[in-house]
């Protein structure tokens, strides 16, 4: 059977088609059309679309290129083709998982236990869930450490049949289409009928002269992991959020002196603001903005600025922990999915974003309140939407 | 003979933990440092990274890893090839 690729000059999905069927050994006889002339008039009467690029198998119109990747993942290109005994080698997933911290791993369970065939891809575990030493407002635990706590999510997914690769980074995504595709950065493609987006939130940097520089060398975004280097040292916490204030807990009975320096009051539940206020170690700089970290090989200093005055002060210190809030972790949809003036993932009740099979959850999204509670409840909806998504498959 | 992986760690990092798992798990044998406890190998941390204080630092043969960095990791221990 033969293959006609119809083609215009510089189209992208044309090269990406035409890339896609020699990555697959398929002939293809490539026609290349200017609009308006006669060539155009005969792929819109054989293909129904004047659109670019279109494809004819024998004389059947199969649509552009994502039609072509979805045929081919479903392996009824090749049945057209005649080759029935070929079989696609794509492994198409029912859903693909993006994140695995407490959103992608609720998902996972959700999507397992409805007998989808499920991947997760994840740069790391548990998320943003790592950097807090201890969980005390998850149901079930009245304090538990974070890390146990990841891990218990971790073996809960284990138990089941999930397919998951961690420890890489997604470089692309490219959730149009009916068959979705994931690029990871050793150069895999992923392939899967849905997408469930939870890839969280990072640290929201400071964005001030030195606060690069000096990453790892004395500003720290993980203070139960480093807290433990600056014994009788003076430090800096910037934040007045409950995170920061952890970090001062953390801090107190390792640190010698502990600034706080916040744009605004403390804002932190009061349960962690009565502990740290009642450490000597601790001075707080309300309605304070750093404008430099100071030093040359190693953080040795402050630099911040009184929004009420303007005057600007200067601290010596080895460390500065930045806990100013997070961001999400959306930047690979930015021209895909819709989102807020956050960078945060716009979803429905049930999870969707508004491009057909695609979900998201967790903190990647604008639903308020960044919890772990919050995230699981919502992973569990965006499995369940992805699942009655494919349910109306045809 | 002094093995070739370092990790130096403190009992709170998640990191930590990931990369310790990760080294095992292509069985690699290392020593694990905490350095909240050990001064010496704190010592040791800051003076190999120059002045570094955030963990995990991973020194494999003669090169120093700044946090958990699979693709670093793994290219690193080739060296041990």
């Amino acid at each position: 059977m033969d293959v006609t690729l119809y083609s215009l000059e510089a189209c992208p999905f044309c090269e990406k088609a035409r890339i896609f069927l020699r990555e697959k050994g398929i002939q293809f006889a490539e026609l290349k059309v200017v609009p308006g002339s006669a060539s155009w008039e005969e792929m819109k009467v054989k293909t129904g679309s004047g659109t670019f690029p279109q494809i004819l198998v024998g004389e059947e119109s199969i649509g552009g290129y994502a039609d072509l990747v979805d045929l081919e993942a479903s392996g009824k290109l090749y049945e057209k083709l005649g080759i029935a005994d070929r079989k696609s080698d794509t492994v198409l997933y029912d859903d693909i998982i993006l994140g695995a911290g407490p959103a992608g791993l609720s998902a996972a369970i959700y999507a397992i236990r409805k007998l989808l065939r499920t991947l997760i891809i994840s740069k790391d575990v548990g998320g943003q869930v790592t950097w807090t030493s201890d969980v005390d407002n998850y149901l079930g635990f009245s304090q538990v450490n974070a890390a146990e706590l990841v891990s218990k999510f971790e073996s809960h997914v284990k138990k089941f049949d999930v397919e998951t690769i961690i420890g890489r980074s997604i470089t692309a995504v490219d959730p149009t289409g009916r068959v979705k595709r994931v690029v990871v950065d050793d150069g895999r493609v992923f392939y899967g009928k849905t997408l469930i987006v939870a890839t969280g939130g990072g640290h929201k940097l400071l964005d001030i002269p030195g606060e690069k520089e000096l990453q790892a060398k004395g500003v720290s975004y993980c203070s139960t992991c480093d807290a433990p280097l600056y014994e009788d040292a003076e430090v800096a916490v910037i934040g007045g959020g409950n995170s920061a204030l952890e970090a001062v807990i953390d801090l107190m009975n390792i640190a010698r002196r502990i600034y706080i320096v916040s744009i605004s009051p403390l804002l932190g539940d009061p349960v962690y603001r009565d502990k740290v206020l009642a450490s000597e170690k601790v001075i707080v700089f309300p309605q304070h903005q750093p404008t430099r970290i100071l030093g040359e090989s190693f953080v040795e200093g402050i630099e911040f600025r009184c929004l009420v005055t303007g005057k600007v002060k200067t601290l010596n210190v080895e460390g500065v922990f930045v806990e100013i809030g997070t961001m999400p972790n959306s930047s690979l949809f930015i021209d895909t999915l819709a989102s807020n003036r956050n960078g945060e993932i716009l979803v429905d009740l049930e999870c969707r974003t508004g491009v057909a099979g695609v979900f998201a959850c967790g903190d990647v999204t604008n639903v308020p309140f960044k919890q772990v509670v919050v995230a699981v409840g919502e992973g569990a909806k965006a499995a369940l939407s992805a699942y009655n998504y494919l349910i109306n498959q045809k | 003979m002094e093995k070739k992986v370092k990790i130096y760690t403190t009992p709170g990092c998640h990191y930590c933990q990931q990369a310790k798992e990760y080294l095992t798990g292509r069985g690699v044998a290392f020593e694990a440092l905490d350095v909240s406890q050990d001064r010496e190998a704190l010592k040791e941390m800051r003076s190999i990274t120059g002045g570094g204080r955030s963990v995990p630092v991973i020194a494999i043969c003669d090169q120093v890893i700044l946090g958990f960095d699979q693709e670093a990791i793994e290219k690193a221990l080739n060296c041990l090839q």
